[in-house]
């Protein structure tokens, strides 16, 4: 099975952002970039699928020359090729600009590898800014299925039988090949490198592909702000408990939960 | 953006253009020359290039949609089986707030299988007209006849502006209908705020929450935008009904699908967090699993339910669907009570709307302090035990 999994890099999701007061833009210096959390779980289920099923695993991305060292570590738990759009300025283009950018790159790497990818694999929102979309408008550009929030897939003869999560409970959906998902944490945590993989990753060529020459975005972010703060509360006191317990009964009378 | 255009009818040497570009951007491929992403736009190869062969061109600006030929604002009824999801209706409310600004009307788009009766139910919302598209196709939610009918429904309506719940369903209808309609969608938007030229201003964090972002999409209509259940008020239903039920027909072959629904599994019977009117939540200062039983019994006591953070989710202590936050549940309890929780920044987005917050932490610096309505510095684990005793009492269990 040949699979494709789609990576972005964001700033280190567990490193609180905050805006600069000058700049006015999010505070990112000194913020390790990381490959985003449900791009690891794609890879880890990509990977998962590999060893049972067979096949290769190419990663992409789309970024500046910085995003090379994320992708090197996407070859260390499991990707077997993996290529960079090259565009300086990824992070203002919309989810759109980058689907664009990435079906032309879907086009491109099957050409270079002569294959066909039967599974597309994104991660179900990025940690930074969290549109959610560029999976389904992926899809939506390669005119292929797409299943959203996904915690299993198999292979069947041409179709992939899917596990979606919904909020209600779960789905069973059945998709023909090839087709998008986008994953969803499943039951498992992603692999670590070890010292071997890393070294034969570091050999490995990221190659290098260009942007499809027209991308436009759609939506234009206008400015970023700091969330209103709220007033500061009522303390109450907690030397006697007796006390606090009571004050405590009258905020929920209050609330009319009684 | 600009960019080059080479007209290799032009070119005499192709060697000798392509080692003009300091930059090695010209290179030779299957017989023609092309410019790679390497460019800096320095424009020399024009310049010092044979005469004619590039040529730099400014993108025109795409010409300005008509944006008086969209009008309203329209709310896509999200459903199970005809029970209409609550956040249809705080949409609409929504959506009524935005329409006022304009002048301009409300609409609700309703698709399923045998839903005409339950269409009645949202005309006491105030909705002007609601589109029905009822057929047998559409019992189940499956992605591409979906993406049909809300085609087919913009085509005919044109709305200006369209909000989805941001739901399962909704999350995977909005952008398909965007990229189908070649429009823009911002995702997770908690406030909207409609101009007079009716472009709308969509605000929605970012960063797990200690940024917003403030949206809008210019040259595009209609404007496409999700919302979590819980961010916007709900409206009061009304008595009387107001408004029509328009039904709808389209094209049968519209609505064929690649992607099949061969069962649905539900989880166990249960209320979600989202409609309990109180909350207890475990926050990382509960030391062991079976503590969580004192925050049961006192959530039992005042009818509601236990929730938790993320790190108590991910312990695997509780079920990923009681988490409260950015990456859970967006919730709007009349009560919510915190028991060692810190209050970080995607905790607090999730639950901030409550009506009153109580936290209880023992550390006077924690950041929920700076969310809470009432702050208690001290230990849950002596205080939960006596509150439970003082409410048994006052309800003579
Ligand atoms: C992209 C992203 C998304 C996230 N999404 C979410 C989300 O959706 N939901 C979420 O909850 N988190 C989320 N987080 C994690 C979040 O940043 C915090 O790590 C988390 O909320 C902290 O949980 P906590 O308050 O339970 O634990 P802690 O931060 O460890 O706080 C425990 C608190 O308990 C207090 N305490 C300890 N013992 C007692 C006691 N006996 N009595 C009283 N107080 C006591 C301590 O003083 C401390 O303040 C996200 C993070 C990222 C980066
Ligand atoms: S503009 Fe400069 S970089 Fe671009 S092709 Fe011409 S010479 Fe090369």
């Amino acid at each position: 099975m040949e699979m494709l999994v789609c990576i972005k890099q964001v700033p280190d999701d567990s490193v609180e952002i905050s805006l600069d007061l000058g700049t006015k833009e999010p505070a990112l210096i000194g913020v390790t970039p990381v490959v985003n959390a449900f791009d690891t779980y794609a890879l880890e289920m990509a990977a998962r699928l590999k060893e049972t099923f067979g096949g290769e695993i190419t990663v992409v991305s789309v970024g500046n020359d910085e995003v090379k060292n994320s992708l090197k570590n996407c070859l260390a738990v499991g990707a077997d090729h993996a290529y960079l759009v090259k565009h300086e300025k990824s992070e203002s283009l919309d989810p759109c600009g980058i689907a664009n950018i990435l079906k032309k790159a879907v086009h491109d790497i099957e050409g270079e590898l002569e294959t066909k990818f039967d599974l597309i694999l994104c991660g179900k929102e990025s940690t930074d800014y969290a549109s959610s979309q560029v999976g389904l408008l992926l899809a939506s550009k390669l005119r292929l299925p797409v299943a959203t929030n996904i915690i299993k897939v198999e292979p069947m003869d041409g179709i992939m039988r899917i596990k979606q999560e919904t909020e209600e409970g779960y789905r069973s959906i059945e998709a023909k090949t090839p087709c998008v998902v986008t994953v969803q944490k499943p039951d498992y945590d992603p692999r670590y490198p070890t010292i071997k993989s890393k070294m034969a990753a570091r050999k490995k060529e990221i190659k290098e592909l260009s942007p499809s020459e027209e991308v436009s975005s759609m939506l234009e972010v206008i400015r970023v702000f700091e969330p209103a703060k709220r007033v500061a509360g009522i303390k109450l006191k907690a030397d006697n408990e007796q006390e606090v317990v009571a004050q405590a009964m009258s905020v929920m009378t209050a609330a009319k939960v009684f | 953006m600009a960019r080059l255009i080479v007209h290799q009818e032009r070119i005499p040497d192709h060697q000798e253009l392509i080692n003009i570009c300091p930059f090695g951007a010209l290179e030779e491929q299957d017989g023609k020359v092309v410019v790679n992403a390497a460019c800096k736009m320095c424009r020399l190869c024009i310049k010092k290039g044979p005469e004619g062969a590039m040529e730099y061109v400014e993108d025109v600006k795409k010409p300005e949609i008509n944006k008086d030929e969209w009008k309203g604002v329209a709310v896509y009824a999200d459903h199970v089986d005809g029970t209409i999801h609550p956040v249809t209706f705080e949409l609409i409310g929504k959506a009524k707030e935005m329409a006022a600004v304009t002048g301009q009307e409300v609409y609700v788009l309703f698709m399923g299988n045998e839903i005409r009766d339950k269409s009645e139910e949202i005309l006491h919302y105030g909705a002007d007209k609601v589109f029905v598209y009822d057929k047998e196709e559409l019992a189940r939610f499956k992605i591409e006849p979906y993406t049909a009918v809300f085609e087919d429904f913009i085509k005919k309506v044109k709305p200006s502006s369209i909000l989805v719940g941001a739901t399962t369903v909704g999350r995977q209808l909005a952008p398909r209908v965007a990229a189908r309609m070649k429009t823009g969608l911002t995702a997770d938007c908690t406030i909207l705020e409609m101009n007079e030229n009716s472009d709308l201003s969509q605000i929605r964090p970012a960063f797990g929450g200690n940024i917003m972002a403030h949206i809008k999409t210019p040259n595009h209509r209609p404007q496409i935008a999700t919302v979590r259940y819980k961010i916007m008020n709900a409206p009061a239903r009304a008595e009387s009904k107001s408004g029509v039920i328009v039904d709808c027909d389209m094209d049968q072959e519209m609505l064929s699908s690649h992607v099949d629904v061969i069962d649905i599994l539900p989880k166990a019977k249960e209320t979600f967090i989202e409609n309990s009117d109180v909350l207890v939540v475990a926050g990382r200062g509960v030391k062991k699993e079976e503590d969580i039983n004192m925050l049961r019994e006192l959530a039992d006591l005042l009818g509601g339910q236990v929730a938790c953070t993320r790190p108590m989710a991910e312990s695997g202590w509780m079920d990923a669907k009681y988490q409260i936050g950015l990456s859970g549940r967006t919730v709007r309890p009349k009560l919510i009570i915190t028991c060692g929780v810190s209050g970080a920044i995607q905790f607090v987005a999730g639950m901030n709307h409550s009506d009153t917050i109580f936290a209880i932490n023992n550390d006077p610096k924690a950041p929920i302090f700076k969310s809470a309505h009432y702050c208690l510095v001290g230990d849950f684990y002596d205080i939960l035990p006596k509150l439970i005793a003082k409410i048994k009492e006052k309800e003579g269990v």
